[in-house]
């Protein structure tokens, strides 16, 4: 049949099982929004305030969902904020389409009105973009967009569509959308060394990431695990890939992981890595990590084998696939030395928590407070900073896809938009933002986005006045120069949610904490609490940037 | 450390094929010091022939980066013991001061042709293996060269395997 370019765009989306998509209208993609109205019984659009929300609200969705985040923006401006959601998507592997509009292909390259070259600026951030300047590829450049996105390491990809290509008329054909299967690249031997090496270690621990998560092999992950008796240690982003309240958890490893997890990769004797990547925030120091061990790395991506740390042995392929033949040719062990050790190290756990003052609440009593009110299944999101990195240690994560937070590009502003995504995906789910003063400020505009679909989200702004995090640094290292790290704002957060429409609440202690978060949660409607964060509080441990766990700081002032 | 390696790549003939790849080696920080792109001989594909400053395990790196644009279809180490590679240079040497047989007896060694003689310069064309090229200018650069342009070199694996298949 025939359509036109927009038509068929709607149609691609179709195929490939869009429902929803996230975006802002404009002058460049005024077809496309045509079709979308044509199309509004089969594809919801969210309407965000703000082009990066809806970048962020796109990745929060595939965060959550496991499938491919779909956002649509005019050209120029309206393309370039998306940016900083892209750059998110890419270093966190995170599937997304992000839809262009561009000029007409008559005006390209002549500095037209909101003219930019996208192409150009997104190169670094994606995984692949495309210009589609002919009717005749846009549909089958769509395909390949969300194939590209879908298979392999997952991310973002780009598709800049000019205006005309929008509206032109062309043949338009359905195609059933086909599985992506990734081929597994390592052979049997690999499989039988990587064996010789898990029999051969006594003290073995496992370092997983976020591919976990994003390879769906939390079941695989956990059967492996088990066989061969082996504790886990996670990154950031890894968290809900194994439950925290399995045995062999550890928690967290690096700059603020736990004390067990620094003292196993300095005492273990191999670290299986699964789907995890060395990043500066784990291996510190890149020479020592893991010195006294063996490692295994398992990745679908060739690139991260050597990349950061040097690899004994690695496997190639999809982690369900990995996982499970691995799990198949390694003898059952137990180690129970070993565990207790681990185990013996996390009673040692030396943080001290800041002593309670009337006039503020501790991160920890909020988190386990909100802990309480939360099923696993609901949803946590997260900006970035201090009240990220309090998150990540303490809230108790036991099924995955109920975690989002900009791990590797660590976006101040990620969160409120993450959090919309996620609740449009997830109406029968809790969503809570914990976020900060300093990132809520970045794009607290979304609260509108929020209202609008009556989106009800409970956002926790832990309060401190302060960029803490940024603080904390200059406290340890820039000698308490702080330099713009408190910025005197008099926001006042509940009248702030008022005047968008949304529920204001107040957390001034511990004491009312429960009281008043109960009633937040009682509520199905957005709710923001301003939880009153002492400015001095700290998170910790902490190993200092580039150091190790010999190094680790555990008490500051 | 002085590690060089010719590196193929074949890819596809899209736009901006060779942005993706210089971008991709700018920000992963590999030192190149020859680029060329040509028709690969197979219709839509281009060939790429990179030399690049690492060791092994940069070496490595970069070719698993190079993987992982989608428009690459094909990145390979072409050794130096098994592969013919070969670049070619015109270079303007000032005559001034010098006589030209002098310059004559040092081109004739590399077997560069004279392609043009000015009132103070004479113009060779040379081709040969990188290193030669690279003698070649050493000594003609103690006549004075005026300028000069390389093509930058092409490199093939000797036998009958093909980065095409």
């Amino acid at each position: 049949m025939k359509l036109n370019g927009s038509e068929i765009i709607a149609e691609c989306l179709l195929e490939q099982g869009v429902d929803t998509v996230f975006g802002y209208p404009g002058g460049a993609v005024l077809n496309i929004y045509d079709a979308l109205y044509k199309y509004s019984d089969r594809i919801t659009h969210i309407l965000s305030a703000h082009e990066q929300g809806a970048a962020h609200a796109a990745d929060g969705y595939a965060r959550t969902t496991g499938k491919c985040g779909v956002v649509i923006a005019t050209s120029g401006p309206g393309a370039t904020n998306l940016i900083t959601g892209i750059a998110t998507a890419y270093m966190d592997s995170v599937p997304m389409v992000a839809i262009t509009g561009n000029v007409s292909n008559d005006l390209l390259a002549r500095d037209s009105f909101q003219e930019v070259d996208i192409c150009g600026i997104s190169m670094p951030i994606t995984k692949h973009n495309f210009i589609v300047k002919n009717i005749k590829d846009l549909a089958n450049v769509i395909r390949k967009a969300f194939k590209i996105a879908m298979s392999g390491r997952k991310g973002p990809v780009l598709i800049d569509i000019p205006k005309d290509v929008t509206g032109a008329v062309y043949e338009y054909e359905r195609e059933t959308c086909a599985e992506i299967v990734n081929t597994m690249l390592s052979s049997q031997s690999d499989f039988e060394e990587a064996a010789k090496l898990i029999a051969e270690s006594e003290r073995p621990m496992i370092y997983m990431g976020g591919g976990v998560v994003s390879a769906d092999a939390e079941k695989e992950l956990m059967e492996f695990a088990e066989k061969i008796d082996c504790p886990v240690a996670t990154s950031v982003m890894g968290l809900g890939g194994f439950p925290c309240s399995h045995r062999l958890f550890m928690g967290t490893i690096g700059m603020h992981g736990g004390y067990e997890t620094g003292k196993a990769t300095d005492n273990c004797d191999l670290i299986i890595t699964v789907g995890a990547r060395f990043s500066d925030r784990v291996a510190g120091d890149r020479e020592k990590f893991g010195k006294t061990a063996k490692i295994i790395q398992l990745d679908i991506d060739r690139a991260e084998i050597n990349k950061n740390v040097k690899i004994d042995s690695y496997l190639l392929g999809d982690l369900k696939d990995t996982l499970a033949e691995l799990t198949k040719v390694s003898e059952k062990a137990e180690h129970n030395e070993w565990t207790k050790q681990v185990a013996e190290w996390g009673k040692n756990s030396a943080v001290t928590e800041t002593p309670k003052s009337d006039n503020y609440a501790h991160p920890y009593h909020i988190i386990e407070a909100v802990r309480k009110l939360t099923d696993d299944n609901d949803i946590i999101v997260t900006d970035v900073g201090q009240h990220q990195m309090w998150v990540s240690q303490k809230y108790r994560f036991e099924k995955p896809r109920t975690w989002c937070t900009s791990g590797g590009l660590g976006t101040m502003g990620y969160g409120l938009g993450a959090s919309v995504g996620s609740a449009v995906a997830h109406p029968d789910r809790k969503v809570v933002l914990f976020t900060g003063d300093g990132s809520f400020h970045m794009n607290l505009n979304e609260l509108a986005t929020v209202c609008s679909y009556n989106l009800p989200i409970k956002v926790i702004v832990m309060n401190n006045t302060v960029l803490g995090m940024v603080r904390q640094w200059q406290k340890l290292f820039y000698g308490k120069r702080f330099s713009q790290t408190d910025p005197h704002r008099k926001t006042d957060f509940v009248k702030l949610a008022e005047a968008f429409g949304v529920k204001g609440m107040r957390i001034h202690n511990d004491d009312d904490a429960e009281e008043v978060l109960s009633e937040a949660f009682r509520t199905n409607e957005p709710v923001v609490i301003d939880c009153r964060i002492s400015p001095d509080e700290n998170v910790l441990p902490m190993i200092p940037p580039g150091k190790t766990v010999d190094e680790m700081i555990t008490e500051m002032e | 450390m002085d590690n060089k390696q010719i590196i193929g790549l074949f890819v596809h003939n899209h736009p901006g094929v060779l942005l993706r790849v210089t971008s991709l080696i700018s920000r992963r920080g590999f030192n190149i010091d020859s680029l060329t792109v040509s028709p690969a001989g197979v219709d839509g594909y281009s060939r790429m022939t990179i030399r690049i400053n690492g060791d092994d395990n940069q070496v490595d790196q970069f070719i698993n980066q190079m993987m992982k644009i989608v428009d690459v279809k094909k990145a390979e180490v072409l050794p130096e013991n098994s592969s013919v590679a070969s670049e070619l240079i015109l270079i303007k040497t000032s005559t001034d001061g010098h006589d030209n047989n002098d310059i004559l007896a040092v081109t004739s060694k590399y077997h560069a042709s004279l392609v043009n003689l000015g009132d103070h310069s004479m113009t060779f064309r040379a081709s040969g293996k990188p290193d030669e090229i690279d003698t070649l200018v050493k000594e003609l650069d103690e006549f004075g060269i005026l300028e000069m342009a390389r093509t930058g070199i092409a490199a093939l694996e000797n036998g009958d395997k093909t980065l095409n298949n």
